[in-house]
């Protein structure tokens, strides 16, 4: 059976692009919007692989994968962040949180900035989901 | 499981014309009073893009429009991120004031920031009646903010000393309750009532007296409320047509924003929500944030 891989975002066109290299790759796409329908289907699903954009409505990309870290059942379902949002942003953006009183959290396990080439993107999910 | 803490959500509306990001940096004050949350939306205006004779519907153009703004918000997104801030964005074609009720209500903010127009058709749109529109169909307090003529300059603390207009309805009421939330963030309030010259034609300098006494004592319980959350006050009373002596008060107390109730259903018999809140939010030159009579409050 397929493994699910869930993207959450909120561009049209990135989830079209996104769901046509999954299905080329045998994988079974599902979808959210935002941060926090993508959490609640994180604990629906339990996909094999989450690509994440960061600049959402609802919830962002950035507490969505905090939330996710901080759950036991989820932490170790590996996490590609897909977004125009930096990298160094990202982190920057957790180091407050944590200074901030929050648990630190690990780095997310790849980042790719937008945009990104099918094959680059594919190469990142086999690194993950064998 | 982390339990995420409750958030303060603000909706900030720009077209890119009336506020930029250093409107947006003078709010971020505002985190002293819980607000960890951000909204953006830019909203294109339904007629840039529609369907035009020959040409049909401007796809071309909608991505051009949404990959603009799409550029702006992320650089905007970046440096609140880096702050600990939490960011969310919104690009949608349609008519401005029903995408802006929409998306605050499906993100549930806390405070609309929205600015005002320059141009004859987007101020109609934004300060006009759009403007009273939009507080009759939201609880959700309203800041029109703007940049201080004649510097051209925003103010970098708008909520650091508040003009607070009062008529002593239960719409400024729910004004002060809204403001009493803001402790950390405001230093001083400044309470103001405007008395109509009317009420000075009696014959009788006692009637008069007593006019003036009562309203002085119910500033100065206004002021004691303020102090107990640790906001420091002070109050007048002004006398004469109500916009003007509040822009005139507003000078000359140095204040940083206007502030006034609202009660959003019924406009004509409301002192503020009628042709003074239209005014303030056409004519004056400070930031006014009108708090509709259904406003969530720290008291309530």
């Amino acid at each position: 059976m397929a493994k699910k891989i869930l993207t959450v975002d909120d561009d049209p066109d990135i989830i079209a692009f996104v769901k046509t290299v999954l299905e080329e790759n045998g994988y079974a796409p599902i979808i959210a919007r935002n941060g926090e329908a993508g959490l609640a289907m994180v604990r629906q699903e339990k996909p094999a692989l989450v690509i994440l954009d960061v600049l959402m409505p609802k919830q962002s990309g950035i507490r969505m994968y905090r939330e996710m870290r901080y759950d036991e059942e989820l932490k170790n379902i590996p996490v590609v962040v897909l977004s125009g949002i930096a990298k160094r942003t990202f982190l920057r953006s957790q180091e407050a949180l944590t200074e901030f009183g929050d648990q630190p959290v690990p780095e997310p396990d790849a980042y790719i900035e937008k945009p990104v080439e099918p094959e680059e993107l594919a190469e990142v999910i086999k690194k993950f989901v064998s | 499981m982390m339990k995420t803490n409750e958030m303060k959500k603000m909706l900030f509306v720009t077209q890119f014309e009336e506020l930029w990001f250093d409107a947006l940096e003078s709010l971020m004050d505002l985190r002293k009073a819980g607000f960890n949350h951000v909204v953006f939306l830019h909203i294109i205006e339904r007629d840039k893009v529609a369907m035009r004779r020959g040409k049909g519907y401007l796809k071309d153009e909608e991505v051009r429009l949404r990959e603009m703004a799409n550029v702006r918000f992320i650089d905007w997104a970046e440096n609140l991120f880096e702050q600990g801030m939490e960011v969310g964005a919104y690009i949608v074609v349609g008519n401005v004031l029903p995408k802006i009720i929409s998306t605050a209500k499906e993100e549930g903010v806390d405070l609309i920031v929205t600015g005002r127009h320059r141009r004859p058709k987007l101020e109609e749109l934004y300060a006009g009646s759009e403007t009273l529109e939009l507080l009759r169909r939201t609880s959700t307090p309203v800041l029109i903010h703007k940049y201080m003529l004649p510097s051209g300059k925003i103010n970098e603390k708008p909520f650091e000393r508040p003009l607070l207009a009062l008529d002593w309805s239960d719409a400024s009421e729910n004004a002060v309750k809204y403001l009493l939330g803001f402790a950390g963030v405001i230093k001083k309030v400044v309470a103001i009532h405007v008395a109509s010259e009317k009420l000075f034609k009696s014959d009788s300098s006692m009637e008069i007296q007593a006019i003036r006494k009562d309203n002085r004592q119910k500033l100065d319980a206004v002021c004691d409320r303020f102090r107990d959350v640790g906001i420091d006050a002070e109050s007048h009373l002004y006398v004469g047509a109500t916009c003007e002596q509040i822009e005139k008060a507003a000078q000359e107390r140095e204040a940083t924003m206007i502030v006034g109730g609202t009660t959003g259903s019924k406009p004509l018999k409301e002192i503020f929500l009628g042709s003074t809140a239209r005014k303030l939010a056409e004519r004056s030159s400070f930031p006014t944030l009108l708090i509709p009579a259904t406003a969530k409050s720290e008291e309530s």
